[in-house]
Order: structure tokens, then sequence, then C-alpha cells
């Protein structure tokens, strides 16, 4: 499944999986602030799906410069599992979750034959996570047993928190990295190259 | 004692009854399942009451929140029983507080779970028996772990970034426009260092030989034995005795449905 991987970019998915795993966990307790905050004016569900987007980034920062067939699954898994050994109060449940949102992602980019990595893929991929994150989160936390219309707004929420958080900024920070050069050995570095190449000349 | 059981069967051993307590929506099961846990945890581990305490007392106040929550949006087909006060545009139903205290009671669950996993497991050994159990590809396993490896170094490397701000005259940003600001200031080259280190790593690895054949030998050998499968019956097992006596006592309430 990972025969046509390069050893170095798997480190690079997994460097990026332990980086944002981190990331994710600062936003755990970020958003715990947050609802506690919204909760007098009863508004505690939407705490998290304000942010919600923040955990499928990864998914798409890794796809956006690897690009290559189970960059999103992969890279999501790894920061779910890496959050489960850093010591995430959520534990190996987490591990779940996380395969199921970077499927969702890989979805999108499994849809364009992993050709197309424009922003309004990106953008795509990011709501498509949202979206199965949650059917999952509905599941798992026993959201059918809350209004229909509160279920309505908090999904209306979280996918547009999956398309600007994820999609939008994921591509910003992607693109800052390339911008700095060291992405060169990887299919974003390279396509940044070429580029260059083609206004030089 | 938990803490020497196969890191990859005990995370087995924990998702299965973690993924199905999510169709009971009854209190009886998630409650009686809680006890167990609980119990089993300081029975057959050495984790510090107090240290457990400590970390699982905020989640006892967050489901409370949740529990609150879900009684005031509690879905027609689960609001069932008496009215047991209204105010504003709220009803607080019989059957909305039963279920608001059977999902916090489920969450509560999931952190005693987890917090068995956690307290009691090494993070390279998970890594390793998920390879030598699992089959997860020797190549992602040893990148996770240089990743991991990696992270204490974060620290000492935005301290330097930091004071490197500081001399150059850049002082603490002012505002939510200049506090994003010093957040790509810092977060790009931080995360630039990374992805240099990653590849240097790579190509480390590939020098001395790696080449990422499961047909490797193994310096730990993470092994599956009895114990393991006791362990794993007595946690699964004890997820369907749960269930089959909350079925049997007629409290067994599945997506709303009473059995």
């Amino acid at each position: 499944m990972m025969k046509q991987w390069k050893l170095k970019e798997i480190v690079l998915m997994s460097i990026f999986g332990v980086v944002f795993a981190v990331i994710y966990l600062l936003f755990y307790f970020f958003g715990q602030g947050l609802r506690n905050f919204l909760t007098p004016f009863g508004l505690a569900p939407f705490g998290y799906e304000v942010i919600f987007g923040i955990w499928f980034i990864v998914s798409i920062i890794a796809a956006y410069v690897i690009r290559k067939p189970g960059a999103a699954f992969w890279s999501e898994l790894i920061a779910g599992t890496v959050q489960v050994l850093i010591g995430s109060p959520a534990g190996p449940r987490l591990i779940i979750s996380a395969a199921i949102q970077g499927l969702g992602a890989e979805v999108v980019f499994a849809a364009t034959r992993y050709r197309n990595f424009s922003l309004y893929v990106l953008v795509l991929a990011g709501m498509s996570a949202a979206v199965f994150s949650y059917a999952w989160g509905w599941f798992q936390s026993g959201l059918a047993a809350l209004t229909p219309g509160l279920i309505a707004a908090t999904f209306a929420v979280r996918v547009l928190s999956g398309a600007l958080l994820a999609g939008l900024l994921g591509k910003y920070i992607s693109d800052q990295l390339a911008q700095t050069g060291v992405l060169r050995g990887y299919a974003l570095g390279k396509e940044l190259q070429e580029k260059r190449e083609k206004e030089a000349s | 004692m938990i803490s020497s059981v196969n890191p990859a069967v005990k995370m087995v051993a924990i998702i299965i009854p973690g993924v199905l307590l999510s169709f009971s929506f009854d209190i009886f099961t998630p409650l009686t399942y809680l006890i167990f846990i609980v119990a089993f945890t300081f029975l057959f581990s050495s984790i510090p009451v107090k240290k457990w305490l400590l970390v699982f007392t905020p989640f006892v106040f967050l489901a409370l929140g949740f529990a609150w929550m879900t009684t005031l949006y509690t879905s027609d087909s689960f609001s069932g029983g008496r009215v047991l006060f209204e105010f504003w545009w709220f009803e607080i139903t019989t059957g909305g507080v039963m279920v608001g205290i059977s999902l916090a009671l489920r969450s509560l669950c999931f952190v005693a779970l987890s917090l068995m996993f956690i307290l009691t497991t090494d993070s390279t050994k998970f890594m390793l028996s998920l390879m030598q159990q699992f089959k997860l590809p020797p190549k992602l396993t040893y990148g996770i772990l240089a990743g991991y490896r990696f992270l204490p170094t974060f620290k000492h490397e935005f301290e330097v970034l930091r004071q490197a701000h500081r001399i150059r005259g850049v002082g603490r940003a002012k505002g939510v426009k200049g506090r994003l600001r010093q957040f790509r200031r810092y977060a790009i080259p931080l995360m630039a260092n990374a992805i240099r280190k990653a590849e240097r790593v790579a190509i480390a690895m590939e020098s001395k030989g790696f080449t990422g054949s499961h047909d490797r030998t193994h310096y730990h050998h993470m092994s599956v034995g009895k114990k393991d499968w006791v362990f794993f019956a007595s946690i699964v097992g004890t997820f369907f005795l749960v269930v089959f006596t909350s079925y049997q006592l007629g409290y067994l309430n599945i997506f709303g449905r009473q059995f």
C-alpha cells in the first residue's frame, strides 16, 4: 500500500502528524474554554463546532504537500495515535475518530484521482471530513437524543469550520511553508519550483 | 497487572466496549460498567488514587455540563415522561433527564477506560506493539517514533526563535491581528525546521540500511500471551455481561428503543 512512497515522504507525514497532534491537543483545551465561555448564553454545543475544522487540517496539508494516495488518511490517523501517546484524555477511541475524519478527506482526493489539488478541492476535502466526523459523532456522543434543529445548526457550523479552518488555512500554511523552500523535495515544492522557472524564462 | 498487558491487545480491548457503549441510552448499563472499570483499574494497576482523581475530576464537571445540555435539547423521541418543570422555552421532562444522565455516564466510562490505557502504557512499546502485532509498516512506525522523539526539542527551538526575535527588536504583539501575525512568525519557521529534520532523519535511516521490510529483527520483542487474553476477556466479557444483566432487568435501551 505504501510501495510507491519514499521514506522521506513517510517521515515527513509522520512529523506532520506529531506536530499537529500537539496542536490538536492544545485546541482540545481551547475548545473546552470556549465552551465554558459560551455556556451562559446557552450556546455551549457550538463551543467545539466553531473550531472543529482545525482537527482535519493535517489531512489537507499532508495531501496537498505529498500528493500520494493515502496521505490524507494516514496523516490524520498518525495525529490521532500520537495524541493518544502524548496522553489525550479522549483515549484510544480517538484513533477511530481520526481514521474516520481522514477517510472523509481522502475520499475527495481519491475522487479527483489525486490529480487536482486546487483550493476548491482542498475546501471540499475539509467539508467532507466534517461530514464524516459528524456522522461518527452522531453515533458516538449520542447526538440522536438532541433536537433536530440543534443538530442541523451544529452540523452547518462544523462543515463551515471544516471548509475554512481545514481547507483554506491548510492551503495557506502549506503555501507559506513551500515559500521557505524546505519542501523542494516534495510534490508541492516541485510544483512551485516549476512555476518559478516558467515565470523566469 | 494492566501495565504489562500487550499494548495492542489492550487498545482493542478498550476500543470495543468504547464503541459498543454508544448504543446504550439507559442509565444502568454505563453506570454498572463505570463502577467495574474503576474497580478494575485500582485492583490491577499501581496508579496512585490521587493522580487518577486529579485527571478524572474535571471530566465529572464536563459530563455534568453535557448532561445539562442534553436535558435542555432532548429530541422528541427521547423526551417522554412527566414534565418536571419549565422555564423560558425549555421543558424539562423525566425522559430528558434520564438521557442526559445516561450520556454523561457514558462519557465518564470513556474517560475511565482511556485513563486505564494512558496511565499504564509506555508510548514506545505501544508503537512497537502496533508494528509487531498489527503489521503496521516499519517505515511508518519508526517515522512516528522519530517524530515523537523530536517533540521535546520543539520547546527548545521555540525559545531560540523567541530570543532571536527579541534581539532584533521584535517585541510582544498586541491585539488580535498582531497575535495572528506573531503566531505565523513562530509557526512557519518551527514547521520548516521540522520538515528539514524529517528529511535528514529519512536520509540517515536509509544510509544505515533501513529498508522498511517486515522481515527484520527486533530489540524489544512484543508478544501476546495468556495474560493478555485474560485481560481482553475480562474487559470485553464484562461489558457483554453488563448488557445482558441490563436486558434481564428490563433497563436496556438502544437508541431510544426499550428492550
